[in-house]
């Protein structure tokens, strides 16, 4: 059938104006049972999770993760993404350092029960230390469990590298 | 002890009296249906008081979800009120982030450029035939016709997975921004809804010829729920259940805010005001939902998706890694937020619900003073009672899916 007819508008049919087949409903409901039916032999539309999982794209905002480069954090502890989450859920303690960056997150912490995972942090960083991966499987049994501290949080940029491209591309 | 009762016993006491109760129960009952009823769509709870099945009086009792969105909103920065929008109209996410958005631009007299105007359209309309969609096949499953839910839930799903691809995020898509959009659409974007676009007339129509011939289906809807042009004009209600009652009102048309007056497209009306006139409405504005989305995804122009604003807008993020001005905007616009001149606004968008509206007063400072939200399906429950006093009472569930409320926005 062309789109044209399709996307014209329909009128209301209301009780009157059904013929007698439609009125006499077997019909209809024959035609329908026969539709229905022959969905059994398309492909089916969902899949087996968790046993079948499909793949997230790099834009997909799974929980916040540190960059980490060269075994350190690329974090300065400046404090815009605990300014800027709307669920309060980043706990940011700075502390001095040797390395060029002067400055080093002594705690970084994310409640993982807070986070609504909006990606505002990963907007505002300004040393693209914080951002979304692809991991949106989180489960706890605890309170404190879901408190994620640095060693959680850290991730080599080379495991990040499609998100990171997908920023550099496209924020 | 009121004066019946102590009569009664009086009566009773009287061993000579023989007393008849003509109506112990004064043929009345009352009903309570949900806060947890599955044909509430929410948590709506009904007091229905009864007469036998006839439907003697009915009380809408909102409130069950409500979150606090516009107290909240006030110690809020403009910016960080955005993912909040998400959650009002959880059916239609994308839709409230433009609205609001829109509402923060014009309080500050900025406007995002064309092309990211283009995108809010083609998000937003989507975001109508998504919900709609789920109203057509919810108003189907409340009436007793369960294939087509899983048809229409199929169709929406794939959207939603192009809302993923497109966002992030399947439905907390928190897109829109002051200014302009997270990011640009990319070209696998555009061309998965152009795919998608491409077969999803011929579904829409399978789903829809199952139904509107269906004896069932039809008789179920015709008639009921009958609302008057006056009335529904003074309950206030608005958008597709408006539409149904014969006025031609679409904010769209109207007041056209995006790029709709650039676009070419029809607005649905029917006269009856009837849950079966509803359901065409929402029908016709899916297939007009789809020209729309054809003819933008045509015209859209390239170019930036970000307003030129450096002092409202937040900056691009390679600038802010190389240069210091853009650094420190980022710092400002994320500590003190976008300060707009003093003042107040009111900034209405036609939603798939109806109109949505979102009034800031705003003190200059970073958070809005006051943030208001007109939400269409709290009006649009106003008339309830309306339509389903003197009905059957199995009419009820065909009068709320034809009214299409989403309660995370009815109660805010
Ligand atoms: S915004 Fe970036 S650099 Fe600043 S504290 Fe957060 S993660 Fe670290
Ligand atoms: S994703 Fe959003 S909620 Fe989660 S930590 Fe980042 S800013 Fe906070």
């Amino acid at each position: 059938m062309n789109d044209d007819k399709l996307l014209a508008k329909s009128e209301v049919i209301r009780v009157k104006d059904l013929t007698f087949l439609q009125r006499a409903y077997v019909f209809e409901i024959l035609k329908g049972m026969f539709k229905a039916a022959r969905q059994i032999f398309q492909p089916s539309f969902t899949i087996e999770y968790p046993e079948v999982r499909s793949e997230r794209a790099a834009s997909f905002r799974g929980r916040p993760v540190l960059v980490e480069e060269n075994g350190v954090e690329r974090c300065v502890a400046c404090g815009l993404c605990a300014r800027v989450c709307p669920a309060l859920a980043i706990e940011v303690q700075a502390a001095p350092t040797e390395l060029a960056k002067e400055r080093y997150p002594e705690k970084f912490e994310i409640n993982m029960t807070r986070c609504i995972f909006c990606g505002f942090c990963e907007e505002v960083c300004p040393e693209e230390a914080i951002i979304m991966s692809n991991e949106y499987e989180l489960a706890f049994s605890s309170q404190q469990e879901s408190i994620f501290g640095k060693d959680k949080l850290l991730k080599s940029a080379e495991i990040m590298k499609p998100r990171l491209d997908f920023l550099r591309d496209h924020r | 002890m009121d004066i019946r009762q102590q009569k009664i016993l009086a009566a009773l006491e009287n061993k000579d009296t023989s007393v008849y109760f003509k109506d112990a129960l004064d043929n009345e009952m009352v009903l309570n249906m949900g806060p947890q009823h599955p044909a509430t769509h929410g948590v709506l709870r009904l007091l229905i008081k009864l007469d036998g099945e006839t439907v003697a009086a009915c009380v809408p009792e909102l409130g069950y979800l409500h979150r606090g969105y516009e107290k909240l909103a006030e110690n809020c920065s403009y910016h960080e009120f955005i993912p909040h929008t998400d959650r009002l109209d959880y059916l239609s996410p994308l839709m409230n982030n433009t609205a609001y958005v829109l509402a923060v631009e014009k309080l500050l007299g900025i406007e995002a450029p064309k092309r990211a105007q283009y995108i809010r359209t083609i998000i937003s309309e989507m975001a109508r035939v998504s919900s709609h969609l789920l109203g057509i096949g919810a108003l189907a499953m409340d009436v007793g016709a369960l294939t087509v839910f899983t048809w229409t839930f199929r169709e929406r799903e794939k959207m939603y997975d192009i809302f993923e691809l497109l966002t992030g995020a399947r439905f907390t898509t928190s897109f829109t921004r002051v200014g302009g959009l997270a990011h640009d659409m990319t070209p696998d974007v555009i061309s998965a809804v152009k795919a998608f676009f491409d077969q999803f007339p011929e579904k829409f129509n399978e789903c829809i010829t199952m139904l509107n011939t269906n004896r069932i289906f039809v008789e179920r809807l015709d008639g009921v729920g009958r609302i008057s042009k006056e009335k529904a004009i003074a309950m206030g209600m608005s958008g597709p259940n408006l539409r149904a009652v014969g006025v031609d009102c679409d904010l769209r048309k109207t007041q056209p805010y995006l790029i709709y007056n650039e676009i070419d497209f029809d607005i649905p009306v029917f006269n009856d005001g009837d849950c079966l006139s509803r359901y065409y409405v929402r029908l016709n504005e899916v297939k007009e939902s789809v020209k729309i989305i054809r003819q933008c995804l045509e015209k859209m122009p390239a170019g930036p998706v970000h307003a030129n604003e450096p002092k409202k807008v937040l900056p691009r993020k390679e600038q802010v890694y190389t240069k210091m001005e853009e650094l420190i905007h980022d710092f400002m616009l994320i500590n003190f937020g976008v300060n707009p001149p003093v003042g107040e606004v009111y900034h209405a968008v036609e939603a798939s619900k109806g109109e949505l509206g979102f009034y800031i007063q705003s003190r200059g400072e970073g958070h809005p003073w006051r943030l208001k939200i007109r939400s269409p399906s709290f009006m649009n429950l106003q008339s309830t009672s309306m339509l389903v006093e003197g009905g059957m009472i199995s009419d009820i569930v065909a009068v709320l899916g034809s009214l299409d409320p989403v309660m995370g926005e009815a109660d805010k």
